[in-house]
């Protein structure tokens, strides 16, 4: 009984509660509707609420210096609030004399608009459409201008293949990034760092639900949120090192009459990259408002396709750049000493390849061998390792694999080996001579040119394979530190000290009494370097060029590529010599300061 | 029983319960009559009347059954619920980024309606033999484990909404079971000690929400825009409405959802405070009646059945009714029978079913 009786007490307090749920949900409907009834009968007449989006500033870049490479201004954007009553004609077509926009454009605009925020009619107009339409407002009801941050590559073409290029969402996207918040309209990186860090630099956009008079004017905020810039990213390029770059790939391009290059330099003990150029380039400016469609085709009809980034989508075949390579394996495995003598003739005693210039060195040892880059030595490495060994080796230095750097589409090149010929020949099966070509970097190899880069930064840094990035750290809008990009190393080759010690000595040799000791004449910095001709059956072979330096203590690894400039001695060489002074005099004056 | 258990059945309960089924098809039909194309237009009114009345068709066939037999099936049942919400996370559609939905045929079930029910049922079972002893923490953890491991689950979907109404029904029913005060005052206080762990776990949108509760121009282009416009909707219908289909911000696409979760607006808007201070009554009459079943009740496993159906009703309308006037945060909870939607008028068709098929065996006590 004692129990039934707390029962009913326990009912009251819970049915006191309910009675006091609906008390407060009628007074706070009383409230709003008869106290500020009248207030919220005027902001509803009419639908006056309007909502003015202000994009967020994106984030800016910075070289490793603090120099900027890539900002925004204010560019100024002519858009039409919809109002109670549609638009008038005058209206229109006054806007459209004014704009050079044809009138049935703005008409299908302000069709296809749903919603309450602007209807944006032309984008970055320029101060004089401005300065008509504010002395002119009376003419122009319902036109309002929105200031919006406009993506300015400061650096026009320099650079443009890392930073990228930003333009309007495409329905694709917008599918795939909608529950990301992404919404129509939006500026998405879409090339480059701009699309790999679009999440960091985009910030966040923000707005104002306005309320407006019958003319469309804003006369009351009713909520504001302030937009949020995005995150600034410090890369870890060098503005002049960048920009000496890519004079020197342009010089050497025009002297020689070629039309496509690309060099990569970073720094072997971390991975930075301190410059990448890639030729023909693009400017990435003509992105920012809509790019016209002459322009467009210009870009996509050149047959050397400026819009790759041929540092890492361009795959070539090594060449003799990949007898690093194949000299570290052969003198890992142990099939050859490196003092032992082998005899060139001209060819190789089994298949008769030979040398390039058909030239005979006699009997030589390893260091003489990567110094004058001998065919038949290597032949024969080849012929002593197999193709199972040398396909190993490559994929220890990294080979066949994207290397991870931060940006989109990287190609992974190709290391030749069995399976690869049985899949894709109707004659599956491995033959000597495709072994003779793939130790002298020929035949099915491939690699990009920071890939290149890397197998000689790998042997710069004895044996480490740091990762290969583009940003040093991330700023919030504050300035200060959001995240620092640290060195990631990925793995470190499987070979003796000595063996790598006995390459760089190859490799040093090379710019001493070798095959680009000419060019490296009077040169101050000691250096090590190695050059290649890429076989090309579309044309003319691409001269490649990779080395490092200082050769004690090295901090400089640049590779470069001149696709049709021949032998990579006379193409690619030049290039890499310009570089390397442009770095270590860099150096220096970092020293000093 | 028979046919006279018509006549036997709580007036006021019935009355209130089809004004709020009347009201609901009313305003869903003024809701979405702009919005839908010519031969549609009345599309969601008719579905929802004909789930309405094949609701109550079913909810009288059970009426010959004793709702004691439930109590056998509790446990039963509490099983099934969390096959159901598992099954929902494996199998289940997202919509909107939070809830979740299991498409059986033409007709997507939101199992997490059915679930509040079953989790009634199933507490109301195990509770029968625990009233009165509840006394310290030790008789108390086996019961919030009970209801905390549903709870989990419908939190994870995510259903921030639904998972509130499961401790709605955990307090209503504990309390009503004579939970000892102290405890109770315990509980509340480790529940706001625990809020910054809460808030850890909770997402994104989440946190927003909360926020935007606390200051709506926080996100005015976001969920912000949802109170803002709805407070102009109820404000502007001032005391007499604009009139049916005649409010401006309802049909002129300000007001999004506007006949599932902020369908109060539009009653505020069209039918002013009036309108909006009526249908709270009916509501007030539900809970009233609900809470007389509960009094009345033959048995103990009634009596926490009743207490639970109410206690889950009551948390609904504030919570829903205060969103739209901006003093409850958004959380996506339907108004009990007057949300368009399927699932959710199922459960409260049935629910107010079960209330009635306690009064209509109360008498067997005095028999």
């Amino acid at each position: 009984m004692n129990e039934q009786e707390d029962f009913s007490g326990r009912l009251k307090v819970l049915a006191g509660l309910m009675v006091l749920v609906i008390a407060v949900l009628i007074a706070r409907a009383g409230y709003l509707q008869i106290y500020e009834g009248d207030y919220y009968a005027e902001l509803a007449d009419g639908n006056r609420i309007r909502i003015i989006p202000a994009m967020a500033p994106r984030g800016t870049f910075y070289d490793r210096n603090g120099e900027l490479l890539v900002k925004n201004r204010p560019g100024f954007t002519v858009s039409l609030l919809p109002l109670t009553s549609p638009i008038s004609d005058d209206v229109i077509a006054r806007l459209s004399d004014l704009l050079k926009v044809p009138t049935e454009e703005i008409q299908q605009k302000i069709a296809a608009h749903s919603g309450f925020d602007p209807i944006r009619i032309k984008q970055d107009v320029t101060p004089d459409i401005v300065s008509i339409l504010e002395e002119q407002k009376e003419l122009y009801p319902g036109v309002v201008i929105e200031v919006q941050p406009i993506r300015d590559y400061i650096l026009k073409q320099m650079g443009s293949h890392t930073f990228g290029y930003v333009s309007e969402i495409n329905d694709t996207e917008l599918e795939k990034l909608k529950d990301q918040g992404y919404k129509s309209g939006d500026i998405i990186g879409k090339f480059g760092l701009e699309k790999v860090y679009d999440k960091e630099l985009r910030g966040q956009n923000g707005g104002e639900q306005v309320e407006v008079d019958v003319s469309g004017k804003p006369v009351k905020i009713l909520g504001k949120k302030e937009p949020i810039a995005g995150d600034d990213l410090v890369l870890t390029i060098d503005k002049n090192l960048q920009q000496a770059a890519e004079k020197a790939v342009d010089d050497q391009l025009a002297a020689i009459h070629a039309s496509a290059a690309a060099a990569v330099v970073m720094n072997p003990q971390t991975g930075e990259v301190l410059a990448m150029v890639s030729r023909p380039a693009f400017d990435p400016n003509l992105f920012a408002h809509g790019i016209s469609a002459k322009d467009w085709n210009a870009l996509n009809n050149n047959p050397a396709h400026p819009m790759d980034n041929k540092t890492i989508t361009g795959e070539y075949p090594p060449g003799s750049t990949f007898k690093i390579v194949t000299g570290t394996a052969a003198l890992t495995e142990g099939v050859v000493t490196p003092d032992e003598l082998i005899m060139d003739t001209g060819h190789h005693w089994i298949i008769p390849k030979g040398n390039s210039g058909g030239e005979a060195l006699g009997l030589i040892n390893f260091r003489q061998a990567l110094a004058h880059s001998d065919n038949v030595y290597f032949y024969e490495m080849g012929n002593r390792l197999g193709i199972d060994r040398i396909e190993k080796y490559g994929r220890m230095f990294g080979l066949g694999q994207r290397t991870g750097i931060d940006l989109p589409y990287e190609a992974e090149g190709l290391v030749a080996n069995r399976a690869y010929k049985a899949k894709w020949f109707e004659d599956g099966e491995w033959y000597l001579s495709e072994t003779f070509d793939a130790a002298i970097g020929q035949g099915f190899n491939l690699v990009t040119p920071l890939q290149a880069c890397m197998v000689m930064s790998e042997i710069a840094a004895d044996g480490k394979r740091y990762k290969p990035h583009l940003v040093k750290r991330m700023l919030n809008p504050d300035g200060s530190v959001a995240k620092e990009i640290e060195p990631e190393l990925l793995s470190t080759l499987d070979v003796p000290p000595n063996v790598i010690k006995l390459v760089q000595d190859g490799l040093h040799d090379v710019t001493k009494y070798g095959t680009a000791a000419s060019s490296f004449r009077g040169f101050t910095i000691d250096i090590a370097g190695k050059t290649g001709t890429a076989e090309n059956s579309q044309g003319r072979d691409h001269g490649w060029f990779v080395a490092y330096g200082p050769f004690d203590n090295p901090n400089i690894c640049v590779a470069v590529i001149v696709e049709q400039g021949g032998f990579g001695a006379q193409s690619a060489v030049p290039i890499g010599r310009k570089i390397l002074e442009a770095a270590f005099s860099e150096n220096a004056q970092e020293n000093s300061n | 029983m028979g046919k006279n258990f018509l006549r036997r059945m709580d007036p006021w309960l019935v009355l209130a319960t089809a004004g709020i089924l009347i009201m609901s098809l009313v305003i869903i039909g003024s809701a979405t009559h702009i919005n839908t194309p010519g031969q549609e237009r009345y599309w969601y009114v008719q579905r929802q009347g004909i789930f309405a009345l094949v609701n109550i068709a079913i909810a009288a066939f059970f009426m010959n059954f004793d709702y004691k037999m439930l109590e056998q099936y509790g446990n039963k049942l509490y099983v099934f619920n969390l096959v159901l919400l598992v099954a929902v996370m494996v199998f289940g559609h997202s919509a909107l980024g939070a809830q979740r939905w299991i498409m059986i045929g033409p007709i997507s079930i939101q199992p997490s309606e059915f679930s509040k029910l079953i989790m009634i049922v199933s507490l109301a079972t195990m509770l029968t033999d625990k009233v009165g002893k509840i006394r310290d923490l030790h008789d108390l953890l086996p019961i919030a484990a009970y209801v905390g491991l549903p709870f989990l689950l419908v939190l994870k979907q995510p259903d921030l909404g639904t998972s509130l109404v499961f401790m709605a029904i955990f307090f209503g029913m504990v309390f009503a079971a004579g939970i000892n005060w102290k405890l109770l005052a315990g509980i509340f206080a480790v529940g706001i000690a625990s809020l910054p762990v809460v808030w850890h776990f909770m997402k994104g949108y989440q946190k927003m929400r909360i926020m935007v509760f606390m200051d709506p121009n926080v996100d005015p282009l976001g969920s912000g825009y949802h109170i803002i416009q709805s407070k102009i909707a109820i404000g502007s219908g001032m005391l007499f409405g604009k009139g049916l289909f005649h409010g401006t911000q309802s049909q002129l696409n300000f007001l999004p959802e506007n006949h599932t979760d902020f369908i109060f607006a539009v009653v505020g808007e069209e039918l002013g405070f009036i309108g909006a201070a009526f249908l709270l009554l009916l509501y007030l009459i539900v809970l009233w009646r609900g809470m007389k079943i509960a009094q009345d009740a033959s048995d103990v496993f009634g009596r926490l059945l009743a207490v639970g159906i109410t206690s889950m009703l009551a948390f609904h309308v504030l919570v829903n009714v205060g969103m739209t006037m901006g003093i409850m945060p958004v959380t996506g909870i339907p108004l009990p029978l007057m949300s368009y939607g399927v699932s959710s008028l199922t459960t409260n068709i049935l629910s107010i079913a079960i209330l009635l098929n306690i009064q209509l065996r109360k008498q067997k006590l005095t028999f």
